[in-house]
């Protein structure tokens, strides 16, 4: 406040100073100069008239000559001090608007409010750095699920359109430079309540001294960044960069899972996209990505990044790039940009199955799928969208499988922040095999009837499953099997996706292994369905009735009971 | 040789010359202490309380506050002045007194306002 404050009083010395002086000289001239009385009598001013005067002529309000009509050397001289007078006054007003407008003031004022506002936050937040197409989905998935999310962005134009959002979280704003570490601690690294660093901006040199910046400053601070060089990436991953987020790399693995394990592929979506939805074609969803020949049109960093991971027995890749020397194509690459037909004619395309439009211009990817499908009607085309606006265009393109980098950013970004098991499993997954898969796949169907499954997460611990704790603190044990489904209370069945134990997951874990306190379960339900697990963790009576065999229902009975079995067990 | 700060300490040891002026004579004797002399007095203090404005530093700030205490002294002789003399007529001894003796601790004040700017001005030197 005080900022401000001594920014305003140094911009208005000189007019004040100015209308000081003008103000003086007329009241000094009015008291030196005599008037006449009706009687003819001399007359002067005292300085208290004379002041009242000039103060009403100042002002431009004019009661009048008082007391008596002036003379005419009295009226040349008002003469004068009004004009000096209205433009000493208009002089300080113009300053005053000029410095409102000032950008220095402005922004000191910004900042003060930013500062306040950080500081009466209660609740836990992120720090969203960079406000692009993908901070625009994260900080609106952060909104949806009850998170404070403050954003610092350099450009401010961007966050204005933040006014027009009505998220139901309103964020917090800052534009300003995230790299300056002023800006870094104003937005609460350190306060008790913050809960990550998101580092999103368009330039991973940016991102880099995000994570540098936010480490050295907190070194507990969870910084998730976004990365799409290799180089980078590494020299994050060096100082301890919580996660680093590479779209090509985690959309290619994805991809790859459409080729050899599609149900993953399936798991992988629901759980994954549950902010924004992944357009796909249906049948991909259940048939996969035909083997055979793959034609990659673009070999930057997503087309480097398919290539890489469609690696095995079954699929034939060809590149088409227009300089694939430059890029470091394989021998037998195409030269051309794959937009003519000339060019996929001699790719191959009338034998190929799949098509990727990969390289960063939307619209040589949109001419490239065109007519891709104008040459061979069946093949299966993946385009990949660098600007979301674009994303339309190739819905009605339709393209079967589309690539939104911003996209996939966001949903990593919002499940590791909101689902930290989630991410565990997803990781894990991999691991499994097609028919585990399958089974997997089939339990979850069975379950949600065909709908989207939900996972809700159980730690046992007095916070998060009070009754349970206590059942197993009283040397009882509680099997994985036994939160999960139970015959006596149908359709709150959940099936345990993952068991996280003193930092070891155990993914599909035993059915008859034992809770132990510190536990964390992943469970994976039916939507808008109270599971088990929910309704037995501080629920002690549900607990007692259903696995210490207490048929009682009066209460004093029950206690009684439960007593008798404490004794036993002791 | 900065004109910027020559001004500055021209107005203030201005300030502090005028009220010194003013003050000096006998308390009460009306024909002692001009009302002209007051009028200058007054504005010239404004005038340096004004520059002090903006001042971040701690020096600055008690500066500006002892500034601040010639004027509400200065201004409340004026009004003094003005009441004691309402409908033209001559101010009265007792009046007269009660003006001169708030000019007096106006004086203290900026004595104190021209001491502290002399030990600033100092301090710069080292």
């Amino acid at each position: 406040m005080s900022d401000i404050f001594f920014l305003v009083l140094r911009r208005l010395r000189t007019p004040l100073i100015l209308l000081i002086s003008v103000y003086a000289v007329a009241t000094l001239g009015m008291t030196l100069i005599p008037g006449v009385d009706p009687n003819g009598e001399p007359w002067r001013m005292g300085f208290f008239h004379a002041f009242y005067f000039v103060s009403f002529m100042g002002t431009t309000i004019g009661f009048g000559e008082l007391p008596y009509p002036f003379t005419d050397l009295q009226r040349a001289w008002v003469l004068v001090c009004i004009y000096t007078s209205v433009v000493a006054w208009l002089y300080g007003i113009g300053t005053v608007l000029r410095l409102t407008q000032d950008e220095t003031f402005i922004s000191a004022v910004a900042q003060r409010a930013f500062k306040l506002s950080i500081k009466r936050i209660d609740r836990p937040f992120h720090i969203i750095c960079g406000y692009g197409e993908t901070g625009q989905l994260i900080v609106r998935g952060l909104s949806e699920l009850g998170i404070q999310a403050i954003i610092i962005d350099l450009h401010s134009e961007r966050l204005h359109s933040l006014k027009l959002e009505e998220l139901s979280v309103p964020a917090i704003v800052l534009g300003g430079d995230i790299t300056d570490p002023d800006n870094l601690l104003a937005a609460g690294i350190n306060h008790p309540c913050c809960r990550g660093v998101i580092a999103v901006t368009q330039d991973d040199h940016t991102n880099l001294q995000i994570a540098v910046a936010s480490k050295l400053v907190n070194p507990d601070m969870p910084v998730i960044c976004r990365s799409e060089i290799q180089d980078e990436a590494d020299n994050m991953a060096s100082f301890g960069t919580d996660s680093i987020i590479n779209p090509y790399l985690v959309f290619g693995r994805r991809l790859s899972l459409l080729t050899t394990n599609p149900e993953l592929h399936r798991i992988h979506n629901w759980f994954i996209n549950q902010h924004t939805a992944e357009h796909i074609n249906e049948r991909i969803t259940h048939e996969g990505l035909p083997g055979g020949d793959w034609i990659i049109c673009g070999y930057g960093r997503f087309g480097k990044a398919v290539e890489h991971y469609s690696d095995d027995g079954h699929i034939s890749v060809t590149i088409v790039d227009i300089d694939p020397e430059a890029s470091g194509a394989p021998k037998g690459s195409i030269v051309g940009r794959g937009t003519e037909a000339d060019t996929l004619i001699e790719a191959g395309i009338k034998s190929a199955s799949v098509i990727v439009a990969a390289s960063d211009d939307d619209a040589n990817n949109l001419s490239i799928l065109i007519t891709a499908k104008q040459l061979n009607n069946d093949i299966v085309t993946i385009g990949r969208v660098s600007q979301e606006t674009n994303n339309i265009l190739f819905m009605h393109a339709k393209c079967d499988y589309i690539m939104r980098r911003s996209q996939v950013v966001a949903n990593e970004v919002l499940t590791i922040i909101s689902r930290p098991l989630v991410t565990k499993f997803l990781q894990y997954s991999y691991s499994l095999s097609p028919s585990a898969t399958n089974d997997l796949i089939t339990e979850i169907c069975r379950l949600t009837n065909d709908n989207d499954p939900v996972t809700w997460r159980l730690v046992i611990d007095s916070k998060g499953a009070p009754a349970i704790l206590q059942f197993i603190d009283n040397q009882q044990a509680l099997t994985v099997e036994q939160v999960s489904s139970n015959s006596k209370l149908p359709g709150t069945e959940g099936i345990p996706l993952l068991l996280l134990r003193g930092g070891m997951s155990h993914l599909l874990p035993d059915p008859d292994m034992p809770l132990k306190l510190g536990d964390e379960l992943l469970f994976c339900g039916r939507r808008n369905q109270t599971l088990l697990a929910q309704k037995l963790r501080d629920n002690i009576e549900l607990v007692d009735s259903l696995y210490n065999q207490n048929r009682h229902h009066i209460p004093l009975l029950r206690w009684l009971k439960r007593r008798k079995k404490l004794k036993s067990v002791d | 040789m900065n004109l910027e700060k020559v001004i500055f300490a021209f107005f203030i040891i201005l300030a502090l010359s005028l009220n010194f002026s003013f003050f000096i004579g006998e308390l009460s004797e009306a024909s002692h202490h001009h009302v002209n002399e007051l009028f200058a007095a007054l504005i010239v203090s404004l005038i340096c309380t004004v520059m002090k404005f903006g001042d971040r530093t701690h020096f600055g700030s008690t500066v500006l506050a002892s500034s601040l205490v010639v004027d509400l002294l200065l201004i409340a002789a004026a009004i003094t002045w003005g009441v004691s003399t309402v409908n033209h007529g001559s101010i009265t001894p007792t009046a007269m007194a009660t003006v001169t003796s708030l000019a007096g601790g106006a004086l203290i004040a900026n004595l104190l306002s021209v001491v502290l700017l002399i030990i600033e001005t100092g301090q710069i030197r080292k």
